[in-house]
């Protein structure tokens, strides 16, 4: 159904207001990002990046302007968990795991409304536990995980429907050099084994180098859309 | 990991808390229970009188806080025979007295011979009494098997020797647990006269019920005719009261049980803003997200109503025991207290559970990640 030749994610003039239009958090953003790219979108704090990030997830709607991802308009999608839950995948930059559930529990209650069997379910989980280095740490739950084992797993959990594009909202924000390393390296592996379009937001220039492109944002505009160095 | 499971460790987790609302809904449950079963009991002692002798429907004095307390004469017992829809009316005298411990509250009902008949009774061995013999009783079957008392055999009743010279079956059990004596010594012992407490009527099968009782009561405002379970209140003004009282109070204790309920849902709604919210960013619809907060909030008040009806029956046994219950009450367990409680316990549950899991549905799962 989807064409190859057709960008993953294209966003056409979004403006987005908060505060009955006294915050202008995006003003005319226009982007365009291709399937199997890996963006970093940059800027400031509070240059409008978790905003524009939230536009993509279909989290919250624009004041104005289209978000077409995949051949389809968001805005005019009635289907926005089924979007959620099967085209994309969310990482925040605190994990957001739930704690009372292990590594394993908490990729199945991702998996919660889709079709698979519930024995199927667990060997999806596994798989993908082994994917990001966490096959022996199944049974454990995200208190007892290292900051860079939780956000491994959290990855994990966007992962676990299969989603053509992943969207990370400061996905090393919380971690040291080391884990920021090793996640780095878990989404390039994700980027060129699954194919997947990812969009990576960041403030921080080693991470965005880690990517094919950067886009730069600052007051809510994109000032650079990037050169694709893959 | 299904949604069951999910439910049972999210309220695993959350140990002190799913005890809290159990209880709530215990509490709630065992009050319904208690209430039920005390007034269900009360109800049916009350109403065996009614039960003792076979008729369409029975007169008795209006608005008396006790039937026992109701007085007719024989002016009135005429006046109710003189209708011609009328077949018989037969007086009868209600007397109780505290035979022995097992037997505080037994019946003595006081008719005259020639009404046995047409009250229902078959003398099933020996005699009837006698109309102006003075120690003459005779004892229904059941009584009788139960105290172990057979024709010929004296009986002390009230600190009076009487000779048992029948036995008698009504085809009631109340009836059948009673004794009957002639009724002027009966009037004479309880120094009342000409005073009889009801009158059992017969109706001609032709006749409409309805309208004969309607011209009874006419007839002699003071006087209220009782036919089925919900006339009862009229002649028994504690028994009306005391079906208030469970009304009232089961109401109250779903109220209690409600906002127990409610409390703690809306509690861990609130602490659970961003786990709901994150559930719903990967993809939880609304309804999964309802029917996770309303599982949990079943689940609990399914432990809270089974514990309920435990502590429920441990009241029932405590006010058993209570002096001034002793003996009256013997308390039934009827499948309706049980199914009532039950019912009570989803009403908790739904009334309690209604406010959080809206605020879950409306919840916004950008307001989750927002909270970074
Ligand atoms: N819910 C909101 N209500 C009002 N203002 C908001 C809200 N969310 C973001 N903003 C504002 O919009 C601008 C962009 O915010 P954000 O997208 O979070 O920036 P970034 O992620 O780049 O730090 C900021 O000025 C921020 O204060
Ligand atoms: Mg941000």
């Amino acid at each position: 159904m989807s064409d190859l030749a057709q960008p993953m994610i294209e966003v056409f003039d979004v403006a987005k207001d908060y505060d009955h239009g006294t915050i202008r958090a995006l003003d005319g953003v226009s982007l365009t990002v291709d399937r199997g790219e890996f963006v970093a979108v940059t800027g400031r704090s509070g240059c409008g990046k978790s905003t524009l990030l939230h536009l993509l997830a279909a989290l919250d709607r624009p004041s104005r302007g289209r978000i077409v991802v995949d051949g389809r308009d968001l805005v005019q999608r009635g289907d926005l968990d089924e979007f959620r839950r099967r085209e994309i995948g969310l990482v925040f930059q605190l994990h957001h795991l739930l704690a009372h559930l292990d590594a394993t529990e908490n990729l199945e209650v991702a998996m919660m409304g889709t079709h698979r069997r519930r024995a199927e379910k667990r060997v999806r989980a596994l798989e993908l536990l082994d994917a990001v280095d966490l096959g022996a740490r199944a049974t454990m739950r995200p208190p007892r995980l290292s900051g860079g084992e939780r956000q491994r797993l959290a990855i994990a959990r966007a992962l676990v429907n299969e989603p053509g594009i992943l969207l990370a909202d400061e996905p090393t924000g919380a971690l040291d050099t080391r884990s920021i390393d090793s996640v780095l390296a878990l989404f390039r592996r994700i980027r060129d084994e699954r194919g997947t379009t990812i969009v990576l937001v960041t403030h921080d220039p080693t991470v965005s180098a880690a990517t094919d492109r950067i886009v730069e944002m600052r007051d809510g505009r994109i000032v650079d859309r990037g050169v694709s160095t893959a | 990991m299904t949604m069951f499971s999910l439910v049972v460790k999210n309220l695993l987790t959350r140990r002190a808390r799913s005890i809290l609302t159990a209880s709530a809904v215990a509490i709630g449950v065992m009050t319904v229970v208690a209430l039920g079963v005390l007034t269900f009991s009360l109800r049916e002692t009350a109403i065996s009188i009614l039960r003792t002798g076979k008729a369409d429907f029975t007169v008795a004095q209006e608005g008396v806080s006790d039937l026992l307390y109701s007085a007719l004469d024989v002016g009135d017992l005429q006046r109710i025979s003189a209708h011609p829809e009328v077949e018989s009316a037969i007086g009868v005298l209600v007397a109780t007295v505290d035979l022995d411990d097992e037997h505080p509250l037994f019946l003595e009902l006081g008719l005259e011979p020639e009404g046995l008949e047409e009250f229902g009774v078959r003398v099933v061995d020996g005699r009837r009494y006698a109309a102006d013999a003075e120690n003459e009783v005779m004892l229904g079957y059941r009584i009788a098997a139960d105290l172990d008392k057979g024709v010929g055999d004296s009986i002390d009743i009230d600190d009076s020797a009487f000779e048992v010279v029948g036995l008698f079956a009504t085809g009631q059990v109340f009836g059948d647990s009673a004794a009957m004596m002639p009724l002027r010594p009966l009037q004479a012992r309880e120094r009342k006269p000409g005073a009889l407490t009801l009158a059992f009527v017969r109706v001609d099968p032709s006749a409409d019920i309805e309208s004969l009782r309607t011209a009874i009561e006419d007839e002699s405002p003071q006087l209220a005719t009782v036919r089925t379970e919900s006339d009862f209140g009229r002649v028994d003004r504690n028994l009306a009261l005391l079906n208030a009282a469970n009304f009232g109070g089961s109401i109250l204790a779903l109220l209690i049980g409600a906002v127990g309920v409610m409390n703690t849902t809306l509690l861990s709604f609130f602490e659970r803003t961003r786990e709901f919210g994150v559930l719903r960013a990967i993809g939880w619809s609304r309804r999964r997200l309802l029917v996770l907060v309303v599982g949990e909030a079943l689940i609990v008040s399914l432990f809270g109503a089974g514990a309920g009806v435990g502590l429920g029956f441990a009241a029932v046994a405590f006010l058993e025991r209570l002096p001034d219950l002793l003996g009256v009450f013997r308390p039934e367990f009827t499948s309706a207290v049980f199914g009532r409680a039950l019912g009570f316990a989803f009403g908790m549950t739904f009334l309690g559970a209604l406010y959080p899991a809206l605020r879950a549905v409306r919840l916004l799962p950008i307001e989750a990640v927002r909270h970074e």
